[in-house]
């Protein structure tokens, strides 16, 4: 340390040691000459003693800076001269660096973000996360990991694991602090939550225990930190004032610390609220007591000198009673015998949660890894190219070299010098990278999904992502330098200096090795591109089944804004008739379950035909208005649609009133269902029943068969099964057809909303167009990003290629000449040049090939259609990278066959 | 110059230099001369790698250093004992003693067989 802070004063450090050397001569001299000596004489003797002043002053450089760090510094110093007289090189290989560790910084930056960082809370290590590992016979509001309330309740008991358990569900609520209510994200957590976490308030209080008592008893909110300057100013008079949740009034307590965001990167919440307001925040949710509603992730923070391994297995004996007890005293006992042997089988897991919760990175990280794995390959082929080029120009440099060593210096000196352009040049690429990094930041959120809650992310350099640049700029340095340098210590000095100018044969076999490296790791880059677009094409060529363009989509949650159901029924009913006899409208319908947003409704069902059976895993379900099916162009492929009776008796069975004329209930089901259920018999008048027990009655006739539409995603095809929508409107989704341009019919349907209640919270408002791209948004990623990598990758290696064939050829332009004089013809010649090619072509692809199989089950879950090693792709992958690396060498190839025989000869 | 007198002992120059520091501050030349006396020419110190010595001891924090005026009125650079730099001297004349000790008794045994 003390070294390199010597560094900075080195002047002062020179200066003072002269001052000190001269001292100590002038003292001698002025002895001796006192003592008889003539002064010349004596001022020699003074020198002579000392052995030296410049040998000194040389000793004592050495100890301030260490001899090695010192000749570096001159390496450096040297090498940044030397690469001010060749611009368009530096250029070259900076830029190629700064493309590589841009690219790997700005990913590894994501990575970090969504997927390695830790919470920003005490001792995040000994998080765990709690999850029911089985089948929890129990209804599902919300995303994973989930169980419920009661149980968090049970385990906060488990005091001899844990210091506390704590539970929290994401929701979206209707924040109102004066104005218009805006939807906003918000976290339900229990009462220990930041006092567990070890969150302090910024202002005011947090929530405690006392806050999570009763339901319904405590209408209070602690705001985040943003929320609260970009909201509302950062009002320092907040505390106690009151904020509408759903247009319910609860008082503010305190405003949590800036830097506590929740505990998902991917959902940011506006505030928390206890989760005993769970019935205020979710609209119509009056189940949180319930065992069986599932709606809550269940985070514990381990005792010290508690293994998660000791609690994993201590609490097996606690969870097996609660199973055999939740048996008698909730409704699972209806549940048919294969429910109850899977749901007695269930276990507690535990896994470590130090990064809390994200269901951003549960669909993400592994999309970011296979794009991280890809741009290391693409800053290794980087690293290459500028081996490569430091070889091409090392072999320019070679006579200064070899002067270099016969004048005495080491091998290892040199080796050095050329190692320290490497990474000379590696840190200014790096540099450049991390300069760029924020830009590709940026472009990358932009391809993740984004909805109400803001996510965490960011595209700031940081001192985490600025230690990884500098580390993978030294690595680069480093290799890119090694090869050279390797090359430099191993030549023969007198061989090299016997070699008769420009004609040196510098490394030629390892520039061919490096060639075919950047063969091979381009061929595997341009593969995963082709899979990934092969993948994103296969999903849009396929699209959701039904007619995607002129269809405008919105939600609406008037239970948010105080709606009670009656109400709401009303205004959607009105809503709808508006838009359906507007003129821009074609047509219109309702769903209860929003398509293509990753969710769904889903239930198991009995099934009532020649025997009775219970579907053998869970049916997609959805509640629809008449006229669904023809608004989105699916079509009826046997019986018929809903009409207006059905609907209405589905609204008499909800109010348990006599169900009119027909009489029947009913339900519609998709061609995969009747597939997997009927073996393609028709299904038309068999009946079904929601549920599984042995108590469920088939009461509900399939009255129509239609064509397989995407529900969750595109990807997935699954069996559905449709309601008509009675009463139970609450969150309804709008699907629009529309006439002329989408602008003019977004224009009529909000004209209509606003007029229906200005305030009216719509979640979305979106074309079907859109909303597929968005729900394939990590395809696109993985699609765009690969394809430029694999664009990228391709020309760093044809410029490797293109170079080191010029070499050749200029290196045997003699040889060739001699060819030529013998009688061989142009033709030839070219076939010797494109041959050498074609060898380096050929190994690369090679190596390649296993490669590509190994990645591939990598890649494997991302890709939709193709398999990782399909013939097709990989085929056409091999003749692109071929034709045009064939390209790269005809040029200089050609260059050779137009050598003129007796110029050749001459040429020395 | 004389040849009776014989180089000074490897590692043992940084022992001098801290024992003629701790009697008072001196400067590089002033340093040069008391080894010289004190040694009485017996043994042959290379001026040469005195200053490479001291700056090493420096950088160790075992000196410190000034800018003073010296007895002809010219700056000098005057090198001091610092605190570690007490220690240090402290315990290499324990070990040298310990060890001078050592080689006397391993000496006399010869002499006694």
């Amino acid at each position: 340390m003390k070294r390199i802070l010597n560094w900075f004063r080195l002047r002062r450090l020179e200066g003072d040691l002269n001052r000190e050397l001269q001292y100590h001569i002038d003292g001698r001299v002025l002895d001796l000459v006192q003592s008889g000596l003539p002064e010349p004489e004596a001022r020699r003797l003074a020198a002579r003693e000392l052995g030296g002043v410049t040998q000194v002053q040389e000793e004592v450089r050495d100890i301030w800076l260490s001899r090695w760090l010192r000749d570096f510094v001159y390496d450096l110093r040297f090498s940044a001269r030397s690469f001010f007289r060749s611009p368009s090189f530096t250029a070259t290989t900076v830029l190629s660096l700064a493309l590589g560790i841009g690219a790997t910084t700005a990913l590894y930056s994501l990575i970090d973000q969504i997927v390695l960082r830790t919470l920003p809370v005490d001792h995040p290590e000994r998080l765990v996360l709690i999850d029911w590992i089985g089948f929890q016979y129990a209804e599902t509001f919300g995303t994973s990991n989930l169980m419920s309330y009661p149980i968090c309740q049970d385990l906060q008991q488990k005091k001899d694991f844990f210091e506390g358990v704590l539970c929290r569900a994401a929701t979206t609520i209707s924040a109102s602090t004066g104005g218009e209510p805006k939807l906003t994200a918000a976290e339900l957590v229990s009462g220990n939550y930041f006092s567990l976490l070890g969150v302090r308030p910024a202002l005011g209080r947090l929530l405690t225990t006392d806050d999570d008592q009763t339901p319904g008893s405590s209408p209070v909110v602690v705001l985040s930190y943003d929320f609260w300057k970009n909201q509302l100013g950062g009002a320092a008079d907040i505390v106690g004032r009151k904020v509408l949740v759903n247009q319910y009034p609860m008082t503010v307590v305190g405003v949590a610390a800036p830097a506590f965001h929740g505990i998902d990167v991917g959902e940011v919440p506006s505030l928390w609220i206890p989760a005993v307001m769970s019935a205020q925040a979710i609209p119509g949710f009056t189940t949180m007591l319930d065992r069986r509603t599932r709606w809550m992730q269940i985070f514990g923070r381990l005792k010290q000198n508690v293994s998660l391994q000791q609690a994993q297995t201590g609490l097996q004996p606690w969870f097996k009673s609660m199973l055999d007890e939740d048996m008698r005293r909730t409704n699972v006992s209806r549940a048919s015998a294969e429910q109850r042997r899977r749901f007695l089988a269930s276990t507690l897991e535990l896994t470590p949660a130090p990064q809390g919760h994200s269901v951003l990175r549960q669909g993400l990280s592994r999309p970011l890894w296979v794009l991280f794995v890809a741009t290391a390959v693409l800053l290794a082929l980087a690293c290459l190219n500028v081996a490569g080029l430091f070889l091409a120009r090392g072999s320019a440099r070679h006579r200064e070299i070899s002067t270099r060593l016969a004048l005495g210096a080491s091998r290892g000196r040199i080796g050095r010098q050329l190692l320290a352009d490497s990474v000379l040049l590696a840190f200014a690429g790096g540099l450049l990278g991390v300069v760029m990094a924020p830009i590709a930041v940026r472009a990358l959120i932009a391809f993740l999904p984004h909805n109400t809650a803001a996510n965490d992310l960011h595209a700031n350099v940081d001192t985490h992502l600025l230690v990884f640049a500098s580390l993978v700029s030294l690595a680069t340095g480093f290799l890119a330098g090694s090869a050279p340098a390797f090359q430099a210590g191993r030549k023969s000095l007198d061989s090299s200096l016997r070699e008769r100018g420009g004609t040196s044969s510098g490394g030629l076999l390892l520039r061919r090795g490096i060639v075919t490296a950047q063969i091979a790791f381009t061929l595997i880059l341009v593969v995963a591109a082709g899979l990934f677009i092969r993948t994103l094409s296969g999903l849009l060529a396929k699209g959701p089944g039904f007619d995607t363009s002129s269809l405008i989509s919105f939600g609406i949650k008037p239970a948010l804004t105080g709606y009670s159901d009656d109400e709401a029924n009303q205004l959607i009913r009105r809503i709808s008739e508006e838009i359906r006899t507007s003129s821009s409208t074609r047509a219109s319908a309702i769903a209860r379950v929003q398509l293509l947003l990753g969710g769904a409704w889903n239930n198991s069902l009995t099934i009532q035909d020649r025997q009775r059976f219970v579907t053998d895993r869970e049916v997609q379900l959805n509640a629809v208005t008449p006229g669904f099916f023809a608004t989105l162009g699916a079509r009826i492929v046997a019986g018929r649609d809903f009409n207006e009776h059905d609907a209405l008796n589905a609204i008499a069975v909800g109010q348990s009133l006599p169900v009119s004329q027909s009489g029947r209930r009913v339900v519609i089901v998709n061609e995969a269902f009747v597939k997997r259920y009927f073996g393609g018999r028709n299904p038309l008048g068999a009946l079904v029943a929601m549920g599984s027990g042995p108590g469920t009655k088939p009461d509900t006739e399939i009255i129509g068969v239609v064509e397989n539409i995407s529900y969750r995603s595109v990807r997935e095809q699954w069996e559905q099964a449709y309601y008509p929508i009675g009463t139970e409107f609450s969150g309804s989704n709008f699907y629009v057809r529309f006439r002329g341009t989408p602008e003019s019919a977004f224009r009529s349907i909000r004209a209509i909303l606003r007029k229906a209640d200005p305030a009216l919270p719509i979640t979305y408002f979106r074309t079907l167009d859109e909303q597929i791209d968005r729900s394939l948004n990590t395809e696109h990623m993985l699609a765009a990003l690969s394809s430029s990598f694999g664009t990228l990758a391709l020309l760093l290696s044809l410029v490797g290629l293109y170079g080191v064939m010029s070499f050749v050829v200029t290196q045997r332009t003699r040889e060739i000449g001699i060819r030529l004089a013998l009688g061989a013809t142009r033709l030839s010649t070219i076939r010797l040049v494109v041959g050498d090619a074609l060898v380096m072509i050929a190994v690369g692809t090679a190596i390649a090939l296993p490669c590509v199989w190994a990645l591939g089950r990598l890649v494997e879950s991302q890709l939709y259609g193709v398999k990782p090693t399909d013939p097709v792709t990989i085929l056409a992958a091999t003749f692109v990278l071929c034709s045009t690396a064939l390209g790269a060498a005809l040029i200089p190839a050609r260059r050779a066959s137009a050598v003129n025989p007796t110029e050749a000869l001459r040429f020395e | 110059m004389p040849s009776s007198r014989f180089p000074i002992p490897q590692g043992t120059l940084d022992m001098l230099i801290l024992q003629i520091l701790s009697l008072e501050p001196a400067h590089g030349y002033g340093i040069a001369q008391r080894l010289e006396q004190i040694s009485k020419s017996v043994v042959r110190v290379n001026q040469g790698s005195l200053y490479p010595a001291l700056h090493r001891l420096e950088q160790r924090g075992l000196l410190k250093a000034d800018w003073k005026q010296s007895e002809t009125g010219r700056d000098a650079k005057f090198y001091s004992l610092t605190r570690s730099g007490q220690k240090q001297l402290r315990s290499e004349k324990d070990s040298w003693v310990r060890l001078t000790e050592a080689v006397q008794l391993i000496f006399d045994e010869g002499a006694a067989q």
